[in-house]
């Protein structure tokens, strides 16, 4: 409870900044201790200090797994705040508005990785999405913004809709009628037609919001089209929280019926991994191909729902924490340059070799090198299947994706050290250099210790 | 078959007669007037229902607010039948095999629900007073209460963050 509240309170004193504080450096130094404020608040929620005693009648359940995501999305946010900032205060004339429509969309995501009943579920991820829709389309004067927000809107509002229809089958197919969690799979309807359309309907729509091919149309048109700081935002940290309440929901309404729908997250993930690395390939700007390579992350991160065990959780915390840094620190670098082209990255290694190097351990990270993060998440990911014994040859598919993606990414670190370009003016501080460093080192550190996080999963189980 | 009977078929064919004609209809100017009678249709069977509240706000807020500012939309911005684009044929081909699909899903799911136990309690006006709403809005349910108005107040601020003049 701790996060939910206090993130929406934060919302509202972001809110109010705007009267009080005239400089966007001002805004942006308040909404970076707000951050920290809310992820102290989210550590100490797991250390079993709780500051909002509240009766929530069961429709919030707090367990270690959700608690411990938001701390990782809070952390992530807190480096997404530190690297792009001031981009973020520069998208328009709001700049207040537009920190406090993030921290309603983390009280979006607290929500989502803590509800109990389909109610809470659906609230939270209303929370998420509708202050999306408004940072997607904040960039006013600019057309592809503008078409980018009415295209996520409308798709999004349809998504919802079929949501509320299968929230609504699952309700009637229950056997007491309940939206609670734990009602939901059991009694003599369970694995009916009527139950079975419910949860593909549910499917579908969650898939939509992650971004599972087929249903990731909107992906790339909508990450292109959006301002790029508000790109990063939603390709990670929005993502993955629409991701934990997917895995939430399959695993402690549905984990049961698993024998009855893995086969339709298999092909999901089939077809994640398919399209979104063969289309990466194509794309000639970095910023459309960043916005692929996302959707064929995801393909990884469904694994997750097929596993459904101890493993599977603590993989996708760790991939979630490593896609997250790597991707919010490459947007840094992106948002600073004017040209999303790969020809714009020729010879950035000879001008700006820390950004360069940091980019190199991003990329190599995203493409699942051994000492990366990126790699021992996806060897989680897999082995999380593999211990079920079933869907080898998904696994096999995964490896070959994995190979192809290396192509697209090495492609930029390719265009920054073996290519020659024009100089050009990029702001990089020396503090930004030093966080970009200091995420490198850190994605670094998560893949060769990757216990390091993992660990805080199960100390306070026992 | 009883009066309470005859009102529910009158009502459920009306409802699914004026949605039909919603969505066929040329001009959108019509299509919202059959909307409004499909609210109007789904009003009635919520007092069937015993949700006596629900129905008033049905009609005030869908009925009356939000048809009334689509009409205003409509006319508005000239929406007429002919600056309506050409559709594609394979687009309306693909559309109906589409929609088909998914009604046969859902035709089969509905098929065999349990009606013969859950048989709607007509004629006991109680449950749907605003007063028993209240007390499960405020006591069961307070946590999405509450916690929608985040939604509502992340809404107005987009509003604003879109609608102001700059």
């Amino acid at each position: 409870m701790n996060s939910i509240i206090t993130s929406a309170v934060l919302g509202v004193i972001m809110m109010f900044s705007g009267i009080f504080l005239k400089k966007n450096s001002s805004i942006v130094l308040l909404a970076i201790l707000a951050m920290v404020a809310l992820l102290a608040m989210a550590i100490l929620e797991m250390s079993g200090f709780h500051f909002f005693p509240v009766e929530t009648h069961d429709m919030l359940y707090f367990d270690v797994f959700g608690m411990f995501f938001n701390c990782i999305a809070f952390a992530a946010t807190l480096a997404f705040f530190l690297l792009s900032g001031r981009d973020i205060a520069a998208i328009g004339h709001n700049p207040g508005e537009y920190f406090a429509l993030i921290f309603f969309v983390l009280c979006g995501i607290s929500i989502a990785s803590s509800f109990n009943s389909l109610l809470m579920l659906f609230i939270g991820i209303e929370i998420f999405s509708i202050p999306l829709y408004i940072l997607t389309g904040s960039d006013k004067r600019n057309l592809k913004s503008n078409e980018a927000s009415l295209k996520y809107f409308l798709m999004g509002a349809f998504s919802t809709g079929i949501m509320l229809l299968g929230i609504a089958f699952l309700y009637g197919a229950s056997a007491t009628g309940s939206f609670f969690l734990e009602d939901l799979g059991i009694g003599k309807n369970a694995g009916s037609p009527m139950m079975m359309t419910g949860l593909i309907l549910l499917m579908v729509s969650m898939a939509f919001k992650v971004s599972a091919a087929p249903f990731h149309f909107w992906t790339p048109d909508v990450y292109d089209g959006a301002p790029t700081v508000v790109t990063s935002f939603m390709a990670t940290i929005v993502k993955a929280g629409a991701f934990i309440a997917f895995i939430r929901l399959f695993k402690d309404a549905f984990g049961d019926l698993k024998h009855n729908w893995q086969i339709f997250i298999a092909i999901l993930t089939f077809f994640t991994l398919f399209i979104g690395n063969i289309t990466a390939v194509f794309q000639q700007s970095v910023k459309r191909m960043l916005a692929y390579s996302s959707i064929a992350q995801v393909g990884f991160m469904l694994f997750s729902i097929l596993g459904l065990n101890v493993m599977a959780q603590e993989g996708i915390l760790l991939y979630i924490a490593v896609y997250s840094l790597a991707t919010i620190g490459l947007f840094a670098i992106l948002t600073r340059m004017k040209d999303f082209s790969f020809q714009a990255f020729n010879g950035l290694a000879r001008q700006y070799p820390v950004a360069a190097f940091s980019a190199t351990i991003f990329l190599l990270s995203l493409a699942g090198i051994p000492l990366t993060g990126g790699f021992m998440a996806k060897y989680y990911m897999i082995a999380s299947v593999m211990e079920t014994g079933n869907f080898f040859w998904l696994v096999v598919f995964a490896l070959l994706c994995a190979a192809v993606s290396v192509y697209y990414y090495f492609k930029v670190i390719q265009a920054m050290y073996f290519k020659e370009g024009p100089s050009q003016e990029l702001e990089l501080s020396p503090a930004f250099n030093v966080l970009l460093i200091s995420l490198a080192l850190l994605i670094i550190l998560l893949g060769v210790f990757p216990e390091l996080l993992i660990d805080r999963l199960h100390i306070i189980y026992i | 078959m009883s009066a309470t009977q005859f009102l529910f078929w009158f009502l459920s064919i009306l409802a699914l007669f004026s949605a039909i004609m919603m969505v066929v209809s040329k001009s959108p100017v019509h299509s919202v007037l059959w909307l409004i009678v499909v609210f109007f249709a789904i009003s009635v069977h919520y007092v069937l229902l015993n949700a006596q509240f629900l129905a008033i706000v049905n009609l005030i807020v869908y009925a009356g607010a939000i048809m009334v500012l689509f009409l205003f939309v409509i006319m508005l911005m000239n929406l007429n039948a002919e600056t309506e684009p050409l559709k594609n044929k394979w687009l309306k081909i693909t559309g109906v095999i589409g929609g088909g699909a998914l009604m046969l899903v859902l035709v089969a799911a509905l098929k065999d629900a349990d009606i013969r136990n859950r048989i709607a309690e007509t004629n006991k006006g109680e449950i749907g007073l605003i007063h028993n709403l209240g007390m499960a809005l405020f006591k069961e349910y307070v946590i999405p209460f509450e916690i929608s108005s985040v939604l509502f107040l992340s809404a107005m601020v987009g509003t604003v963050v879109i609608g102001k003049k700059e």
